[in-house]
């Protein structure tokens, strides 16, 4: 990959094309997620249990949005060959969508969890829970990245379905997972943040592994034979 | 000479199809229509002539420059429209206009605005409402309106009511005007390329079976009607493309007709009654069942 070559305003505009088609449906989830967070806040155990769900539901409603109208609708409704046929390289077209998706995703993905780190330090909620929290943020980015990668790799649609959702649902036996390690779970129900070495070697794995992932995709895609 | 395009040994191969060992080169300013049926490679060609897709071997330069290594230069003064394209549906045609007209310096609105009138188009429309000529059209406004120097334009007709077509061709018509513009356009409608092309080009089965001038496909081509009992075997010669008889008179398609050969005829047993000149499509269907060169 000749980074210098990548063409900076192009790659601007296909990312700020992608933020017009999709703006309202993103502004949508932010609200999901604010009306998920407001629950959490409310610091019961009813409004907690259901705050956090949807807070899942957003995030990997999110995510799954962002993939699917970026990359897969794009291939499937035939808009990749216009795309394609204006001055750009794969190169471009890379990183215009990886920039479009940390764009498109990254937003709410932001928001919700910085909006979820201030309601857990800022509520009654125990401060605690914050690791447990961020290691759960952390599966969505990874699963996020395995999905984003996927879809740019590989074509078929039955593929990208499964990958999509399976790597979304696997943030349950995650939860149990994590649910397993006392250093983790130890704290939760403290307002002491504990970051202990199974939460840190869980976060280092999620932040290398999803940036292993983005950079081979980038590899994959710049290797292609076809672009329609 | 310089040319808007030119391939070498150019080869594809797909699990079902091989393009093979492509030989082709469009002088600038002119106009090719590339002929074929279905699955005949047309699509093929002209993606890797647009960087869409990558050749597996040989060598491709458009407007003077490697493909797809220089393919951002390239297509900057490349157009390309084709069947299987599309536009953002929930997006409007001057969405569009507007995007392109950021990315190509080069856009004139004025003439947008022409073509809007007469391509009957509302700029303001989304596209997904489009029929598909309105689609078509729209891909030609986007396409010309920022006058490349290389046309591409896969199956730019097909579907189109008459009065659609019509709208195309005279747009396509008034883009050659301009003798520095090239134009390569498949399809499998021999009318529109015999309209516009100067040069014509038969794709069959991923290969090139014939590459000449319009004018001289239309002169050497001929039918010529014969009467007399003379076998087949006596008029098998290399420039007869095709023979049939019906009773007493043999229908021959030849491919470089000249008048020595109503005397060999004439000395084989068989009296030419007439002689008749060849449409493009029946040149192109008798090279595709010969499956030889015309």
């Amino acid at each position: 990959m000749n980074v210098g070559a990548i063409d900076i305003p192009m790659v601007r505009l296909l990312v700020a094309k992608d933020w017009k088609l999709f703006e309202k449906q993103l502004a949508a989830y932010v609200l999901a997620g604010m009306v998920a967070l407001a629950f959490l806040g409310n610091a019961k155990p009813w409004s907690f249990y259901v705050g956090s769900l949807l807070l899942l539901i957003v995030l990997v409603a999110a995510a799954c949005f962002s993939i699917s109208t970026s990359l897969l609708v794009e291939r499937k409704e035939q808009t990749l060959g216009f795309v394609m046929s204006l001055p750009v390289s794969p190169l471009d077209f890379y990183v215009a969508k990886l920039a479009g998706n940390l764009i498109t995703f990254g937003v709410p993905f932001v928001v919700l969890s910085a909006g979820t780190v201030a309601v857990i330090l800022l509520t009654p909620l125990p401060d605690g829970l914050l690791v447990f929290a961020v290691l759960v943020f952390g599966h969505v980015l990874l699963a996020y990245s395995v999905s984003l990668g996927v879809a740019m790799a590989v074509e078929s649609e039955g593929w990208n379905t499964f990958v999509m959702i399976a790597s979304m649902v696997l943030v349950n036996p995650f939860l149990m997972g994590i649910g397993q390690i006392p250093a983790i779970t130890d704290h939760l129900q403290t307002d002491t943040i504990v970051l202990s070495a199974p939460a840190l070697a869980i976060l280092a794995a999620q932040a290398l592994l999803s940036t292993g992932i983005v950079v081979l995709t980038g590899w994959v895609h710049c290797r292609k034979k076809s672009f329609y | 000479m310089n040319f808007a395009f030119s391939v070498q040994g150019l080869t594809k191969r797909y699990p079902h199809f091989h393009l093979g060992d492509l030989d082709l080169r469009l002088p600038e300013g002119q106009i090719m229509g590339l002929v074929g049926v279905n699955g005949a490679g047309k699509t093929t060609l002209l993606r890797i002539l647009t960087g869409l897709a990558l050749p597996d071997r040989g060598q491709v330069e458009v407007l003077g420059l490697p493909m797809p290594g220089q393919q951002v230069a390239v297509k900057r003064d490349l157009g390309f429209a084709s069947e299987d394209m599309r536009l953002y549906r929930s997006r409007t045609l001057r969405w569009h206009m507007d995007l392109i007209a950021r990315i190509y310096p080069g856009w004139d609105e004025a003439y947008a605005s022409e073509l809007l009138r007469r391509f009957d188009l509302r700029a303001d429309q989304a596209v997904g409402g489009f029929s598909h000529g309105q689609r078509v059209k729209a891909l030609l406004l986007l396409n010309l309106s920022r006058r490349p120097r290389l046309l591409l334009l896969d199956e730019p007709t097909t579907g189109l009511d008459p009065v659609a077509r019509a709208e195309v061709l005279e747009a396509l018509a008034e883009v050659l005007r301009d003798e520095q513009r090239s134009v390569l356009f498949s399809s499998h409608n021999t009318h529109d390329i015999e309209q516009l092309a100067d040069t014509i080009t038969f794709l069959h089965q991923g290969r090139i079976v014939a590459s000449e001038e319009k004018e001289r496909f239309l002169d050497l081509w001929r039918r010529i009607v014969c009467q007399g009992d003379a076998a087949f075997e006596q008029v098998d010669w290399p420039e007869v493309a095709a023979a049939r008889r019906s009773g007493s008179l043999v229908e021959l398609k030849v491919r470089r007709f000249d008048d020595g050969i109503r005397e060999r005829l004439a000395a084989g047993g068989l009296a030419v009654q007439s002689v008749h000149p060849m449409s493009l499509e029946d040149i192109f269907v008798t090279t595709v069942r010969t499956g030889g060169a015309a």
